[in-house]
């Protein structure tokens, strides 16, 4: 299980559409800290599944524009859980998008608990495994306790 | 002639006198918050009005909001709470202050952002803003006006995206016919479903659940996107149950962030932006 820590409010300009996220992030780097660990890291940000608020957030780059991700993130997920009311299968569990520099790794946390979390982890392909990026998402979410 | 525009003009020439963005200047509520973000005052702002409410600033921050329109934070953090283990009473007015995950902050920051959508939405205005002591001890974590107001903008657009169908106060009933012979819902909506009556719409449901009421038109819309919910159209519509629902455009987030700098969307949009049927 990752510690639970203390997080305070506060919010992070994006530098792109002048826009500020908002969202719930701690001071010292948790609860996102493991997820930064991962290789290539570049982004990752915990989204409200149903309103698409992001409530935490972590970058090492701030020319990634934060609130585009978790947008995108949210409507890569609504999507695919349309489709997946029209397939046999047993729900979405996460998304793996490549882009020619970059990976985009998006996982549903709590899938039945609330609230219900999308973590949504950005990479950089030249130096990231997508197979280990997305066991270490995994393990992230599977120990995730709010 | 100058090349730029003359609002732009207006807007540079009064700046050191007005402050704040040009949106304020629409938006009373927003012009206020903004000075008492950039005063760091601490206090309570009252919103007039019988769907009035009020917002909680420490430091420049929003600590707190209410609307009586929107369920308070009150059931919602007190599960997050218990969830944790945690008896201390939240301070009323500060419920941030005594949060620490994710999770009970997301319990009360959630009704928070509910509270001021709909107050900056509504008719409700903004009265005198009253000074009044902040918590005895401890720090606060607050959300700052700009990240606010941002994220209020946001959800009115996706609130605007919804409105030709369904706001927060349209009647829905639940499908005669399910589309598939079995679908999966999570458990979320499913506890909306099982309460869906007929003429209940989604701030009825925001109160039976102790959601927020704008989570709960968001998670409607996909439910009618799925036609496992229909909007109530009344009695002489009823009697046409073979009727092929229209299939709705699943909402677009990316749509609600994607605006260029500079080019904002109205806080106020009649009828429409604000999610209530007036």
């Amino acid at each position: 299980m990752f510690p639970r820590a203390p997080v305070s409010l506060c919010s992070r300009a994006s530098q792109h559409g002048g826009e500020e996220a908002f969202v719930i992030d701690d001071e010292a780097g948790a609860p996102l800290g493991p997820v930064a660990g991962i290789d290539g890291f570049l982004l990752g940000c915990l989204v409200d599944a149903v309103t698409g608020m992001v409530v935490a957030s972590r970058s090492d780059h701030d020319d990634i524009n934060l609130p585009a991700a978790a947008a995108a993130a949210m409507d890569i997920a609504q999507a695919l859980s349309l489709l997946a009311t029209e397939l046999p299968t047993d729900g979405l569990e996460d998304v793996l998008v490549t882009f020619r520099d970059q990976l985009y790794v998006t996982r549903l946390i709590n899938t039945d608990a609330e609230p219900q979390l999308l973590l949504v982890v950005l990479l950089d392909r030249g130096q990231a495994n997508l197979a280990m990026a997305r066991r270490e998402v995994r393990a992230f979410c599977a120990g995730y306790a709010g | 002639m100058s090349d730029t525009p003359r609002p732009a003009r207006a807007r540079r020439l009064t700046a050191p006198v007005m402050p704040g963005r040009d949106t304020d200047y629409r938006d009373p509520a927003a012009a206020r918050l903004h000075k008492i973000a950039a005063e760091r005052r601490t206090g309570r702002l009252p919103f007039a009005g019988s769907d009035g409410g009020a917002i909680y600033v420490q430091d420049g921050k929003v600590v707190y909001a209410e609307s009586r329109r929107t369920p308070g934070p009150g059931a919602t953090a007190a599960l997050a709470r218990s969830a944790t283990g945690e008896q201390a009473g939240i301070p009323p007015g500060y419920p941030l202050l005594q949060a620490r995950s994710v999770t009970e902050i997301l319990a009360v920051a959630e009704p928070t952002v509910d509270a001021a959508l709909e107050l900056m939405s509504g008719e409700s205005r903004p009265s005198r803003f009253r000074p009044a002591s902040g918590p005895a001890a401890g720090r606060a974590p607050g959300i700052s006006v700009a990240a606010l107001l941002a994220e209020v903008a946001r959800r009115q657009r996706l609130l605007g995206q919804m409105a030709t169908v369904l706001t927060a106060d349209t009647a829905i009933v639940r499908s005669p016919h399910l589309p598939h012979r079995s679908i999966r819902v999570s458990a979320r909506q499913w506890a909306l479903l099982i309460r869906v009556q007929d003429g209940s719409t989604p701030r009825d449901l925001a109160w039976a659940l102790s959601r927020s009421v704008f989570s709960m038109t968001a998670e409607v819309y996909r439910l009618l996107t799925m036609r496992l919910v229909a909007v109530d159209h009344g009695p002489r519509r009823k009697t046409e149950p073979d009727e092929a629902p229209a299939r709705l455009a699943a909402l677009s987030f990316i749509r609600a962030v994607s605006v260029e700098k500079g080019d904002t969307m109205p806080l106020r949009t009649p009828g429409a932006g604000s999610g209530i049927d007036r």
